[in-house]
Order: C-alpha cells, then structure tokens, then sequence
C-alpha cells in the first residue's frame, strides 16, 4: 500500500554557505602549504623560490577562515569557549578542529619566519609539523561531517581522502595563477620558471586522477549500498544539486582540466593556466555538495 | 525490559563516552524517564504542538514537538496517519559527543539537556542529531528575555516532571496517546507497555537507544528515506515556500527546482544579513555602559 507524506515540520540545515566556503579556503591552504614544503622540507630545491609566496598565500587564505567561523556562530563572542578548559570536549570532532585551525596559523608563521630567515634546520623542524597541521587540519573537514552517521551521504570512511585530495589540487591550481600573476610584478631573474610551473600541472593531474578515483569508489557505494545513499545519489545529488556536483565538480573540476592535461594543450600557458582555474573554482562544488546536499534528505524527515 | 532493549543496552556499552552519564536504561535502582506513544490512539489534533508551544514559547518555524501525518492507500482503501516526534533522549546520543562545548548533556536519569549558557551556536548538534529533534533559536523573541541565537530542544519538561508532574504534551494529549514514565520503574505504566505491546523506535539502525517507543509505528511513516522517497506535491511546495522566504540565518535553504548556485548565493547574503542581530545584544550593553 502507498504512503504519502502530506505534513511534515520543515526543518533547516543548519551549515549553508559561509561553512562551504570555510571548507574551499582551509583546503586551498593545506594544498598551497604542501608545495611552499616542497622546496624546505622535503629537500627538492627548484621548489623553494615559490616557498614564501606559497605560505603567504596558505596563511591569507587561513585568514578569512576565523572570520567566517566566528561571524557564523550564534553568539560569536562565545567563541573562546572552544578552547576554555571545562567547555572543551574531547569527543566532539569541532573541538579538535578549533584546536587544529589555532595552532596550524601559529605554525605557518613561524614556518614562513625562518623561510624569510634562511634557516634551513629550522624551517624544515618546523615545517614538519606545520605539514602534520595542514593536513590534520583539513583532514578535520572531511571528518566533521563524516562523524554523523544520519547524514547518510557524509558517512563515509573516504571524506577525509575526498578533501584532502580536492585541498591538493585546487591548492597547486590556485598557486599557480598566483604565480603567474605573480610573474608580471618580478624581474626577469626571479620569475618563477615555466617548467616548474608545467611540473606543478602534472602533479596536479595526478592529484585530479586520484580524486576522480575516490569519486567512482563513493558512486560505487551509494549504487551498491543502502536504500538512503542510493537515494540520496540519485534523488539529492545528481538531481538538486546537479550544478555543483555535476557540472562544477565532477565536468569543470574534474573532467575538464583533465582532458586539457593530457593534451599538447598542457604544453602552452593557456592550456596549463586554464586548467589550473578550473580545478580551483571546480573543488568548491565538492564543498557545496557534501555540505548542503549532506543535509538536504534529512531536512524531510 | 523487553529483550530487544537488554540487547540494546549491552551492544553499545562502547558508547558511553562524552560528557553524558552512562545509558541506564535497564539497569536496576537508577531512573530511567521514556515516552510511548501509542498511534493507535493519536487522532493528529496536534494539542501537543500547542501545549508544547505555548509551555516554552517556542517561535514560529520551529518545534519541540511535531506531528507528521502520511495518507496510506489509495481511495476508497485509504486512511490518515499520524506520528507525533521529539526528542528521542537518546541513551547514547549523538548530539552529546558532538557538541564542542559540553552546552549539552545528558542527565542521570535519561533527560538530554541544552545549557543556553554555554551554546555557542555553531549547530554542531543540529547537523548531528538524526531525528531534526534542535532548532536554532532566531534573533528576534517575542519576549526579550527568552534566549536567542542558541539551540534548543525538548527537555522531556524536566521543570514539571521534578514536580511530579507529567510533561506538556502528555498532559494535552485529548486520545491518551502519549505514556511517560521511568522504564526502569516495573510498575510504571511505559515498562508495562513496552513489556506487553510491539515497540519501535525511529533509526534503531544508528545505535542510539531512543527512549520514545512508538506502538502501531507504521514503517513507511517512521523511515527516512521511504518519506523523502514519498513526500507529496503539498509537502514539497510548503517546503520550498518556507526555505523561499526565509531570511536572516545561514542556513543551507536550497529550493527544490530552482537554480541551486542562486541559492547558494542566497545563504551567504542571508549570513551577511544575520551578522548584526549577533552582535546587537552587546552594542546595546556596551551603548548602556558607555552613555548612561
């Protein structure tokens, strides 16, 4: 016998846009961090003239984050409580995250001091946890939503992978147009050169390739998997949030830059340039549709 | 005790962690307070909603309690259901190991708490709770002194059950559908109940020991997916008229067949808009201090 839901209460998901975009900038961050230690920490030297302006950039992007956050609780003030003995709670994911999003800036500062400085032993100490923070806290992201086993399209052991993945490319992506920028203000000597530029591309390709992978295991789970992530696949992402998911993420983050990297196209500034743009913009779809298309099934219920 | 909450009870002994008092329900010589609501005898008058509405003043746009009403059939061999939801007071709550700032808790004798003091309202709770049981509470109350811009939830009214007294919405409830009681209490009206009658819960699947029993549940009305599978025209077009008009809150109020990036946009401008009210209670206290 068919049953149809007539009334309902109409409930609110609660993360909207100010949290996705939180997700997009902590990632780009954790991505540019990765390639500013390249050239210090893990010793390959062509890497380190784009060292400072890839710090710089991870902690600018770091920035904005508390803004958002903060400006994004109910009472902003109360934001202190986060880190205040007897309101902190281990078992709470965004407890850890507060702890992650102060100490990662803090470590990047220091980072990017003994750049400045030169100080090779230093800067790679300090490096190496800087790293282990970009990467926990992005890694905070992906399990901050993971974490809720009634948000059925979230929970899955690949989210921390899936941003993580997505925080390398658009972060390389993004680099390198601040680098290509970057390039017109610099003299002839300090322009950051081509092949390094073209080097980033490939491993931004590799990076695209790997996300492309994690996203055929996630559809393979939802076709293969419960009711709810069959449903949420079907009904919530490939029909409401078609845009994000389809045509930001998965054709202009993903397909797209990919076709372009394994052409000639990857040879030429436009080719290479153009794919780093779409990679960057393309990665916020994934941020869109893991947040509100996380939340949208359940806001029926 | 039924079998299947002493299979419960000792499956998920592993989830007791967090600021939360262990699960009690079952275990001897402690309390543990549980609803049963008989949809047998739920005729949808929806007296609940309103005595719960008007006990805590709960705004517009959100509920502490709320009946769901599904068609079954198809005419002439239809009929009308109800399911009144809550809180589930979870025995091992979601909601509780989520909340970075201990705002919510749960009590020795089952209640699941929500401290306003220490809310921070980062809605961690909201998006972890399965059974949309919090709401956010808006910027502007009709009483000025009611909290706002924190969450809230149904608090199985500890302030009357301490009295001795049964909670709003069973007190209201016209067809004597709503039971409340210790179930650890074998005398108590809701251990004989769930003793005797088939109780359900909602997600039972997610482990976390709901102490509302549902009797005559039907599993159509009470599964998640099956009601977004089968929501009607109707609930689908309040549904995008509410998120539509809707402002003031950063919420992810996506309309359904509408150009979603619009929408998106939307969130960030109604986050931008929120920005004031969050701030408006300490410009007005720093205005008192600095120009009376």
């Amino acid at each position: 016998m068919e049953t149809l839901i007539t009334y309902n209460a109409v409930h609110h998901n609660p993360w909207g846009t100010p949290i996705t975009i939180y997700f997009w900038l902590v990632g780009a961050s954790a991505g540019s961090f990765v390639l500013s230690a390249f050239g210090w920490v893990f010793g390959i030297k062509r890497y380190k003239p784009l060292a400072l302006s890839a710090s710089v950039l991870a902690i600018g992007m770091l920035m904005i984050v508390p803004v958002l956050l903060i400006w994004d609780l109910g009472k902003p003030f109360r934001f202190i409580y986060l880190m205040l003995p007897g309101y902190w709670h281990g078992t709470a994911p965004m407890a850890w995250g507060s702890l992650l999003i102060l100490s990662y800036p803090v470590s990047m500062f220091v980072y990017t001091y003994f750049v400045i400085k030169n100080d090779q032993k230093w800067a790679k100490i300090i490096g190496i946890i800087a790293i282990v923070l970009a990467l926990s806290t992005h890694w905070y992201t992906g399990v901050v939503m993971e974490l809720n086993p009634g948000r059925y399209i979230n929970h899955t052991p690949l989210a921390p992978l899936l941003f993580l993945t997505g925080a390398f490319i658009s972060g390389i992506g993004l680099m390198i147009l601040v680098l290509w920028i970057k390039n017109f203000f610099m003299s002839e000597e300090k322009k950051i050169k081509w092949a390094l530029m073209e080097e980033m591309a490939q491993y931004m390709m590799y990076g695209i390739v790997f996300d492309c992978f994690l996203l055929f295991l996630d559809f393979m789970q939802t076709q293969y998997g419960t009711a709810s992530e069959n449903i949420g696949h079907h009904e919530v992402l490939m029909n409401i949030f078609f845009t994000p998911y389809i045509m930001l993420e998965t054709v202009i983050g993903l397909l797209l830059p990919l076709v372009i990297l394994c052409s000639p196209l990857k040879r030429t500034r436009l080719g290479v340039y153009g794919a780093s743009l779409l990679v960057a913009g393309g990665v916020y779809g994934m941020r869109i549709w893991w947040v509100m298309g996380g939340q949208y099934m359940q806001s029926f219920y | 005790m039924t079998t299947e909450n002493k299979h419960e009870s000792s499956a998920h002994h592993l989830r007791e962690y967090g600021a939360q008092t262990p699960g009690t329900k079952g275990i001897p010589g402690t309390r543990r307070y549980s609803m049963v609501i008989d949809l047998r005898k739920c005729i949808g008058c929806m007296s609940c909603v309103v005595a719960c509405k008007a006990e805590y003043g709960v705004p517009l746009g959100v509920w502490r309690t709320w009946v769901m009403v599904a068609d079954k059939g198809r005419y002439p061999d239809s009929r009308r259901i109800f399911m009144p939801r809550l809180c589930n007071h979870c025995d091992y709550p979601i909601c509780v190991r989520n909340c970075p700032t201990q705002a919510t808790f749960k009590h020795e004798e089952g209640f699941v708490l929500q401290r306003y003091n220490r809310c921070i309202g980062c809605r961690t709770c909201v998006v972890a709770c399965p059974y949309n049981a919090r709401h956010f509470l808006p910027a502007k109350r009709t009483n000025n002194n009611l909290p706002k811009l924190v969450v809230d939830k149904c608090t199985f009214c500890i302030h009357r059950v301490k009295k001795g007294l049964v909670p709003a919405c069973v007190q209201a409830c016209v067809g004597g559908a709503r039971i409340f009681g210790d179930v650890n209490d074998p005398k108590s009206e809701v251990a004989k109940l769930t003793a005797k009658e088939k109780v359900t819960v909602l997600k039972p699947e997610l482990g976390t020991s709901p102490s509302v029993y549902y009797i005559g549940g039907d599993w159509e009305i009470m599964d998640e997916t099956h009601n977004y599978k089968h929501r009607s025209a109707q609930q689908k077009e309040e549904f995008n008229t509410f998120k539509r008009n809707h402002h003031g809150d950063a919420f992810a109020d996506i309309v359904e067949g509408e150009n979603t990036m619009h929408h998106v946009g939307k969130n960030m401008s109604d986050f931008l808009a929120s920005i004031p009210h969050k701030f408006h209670d300490v410009v007005a206290a720093l205005k008192k201090l600095l120009f009376a």
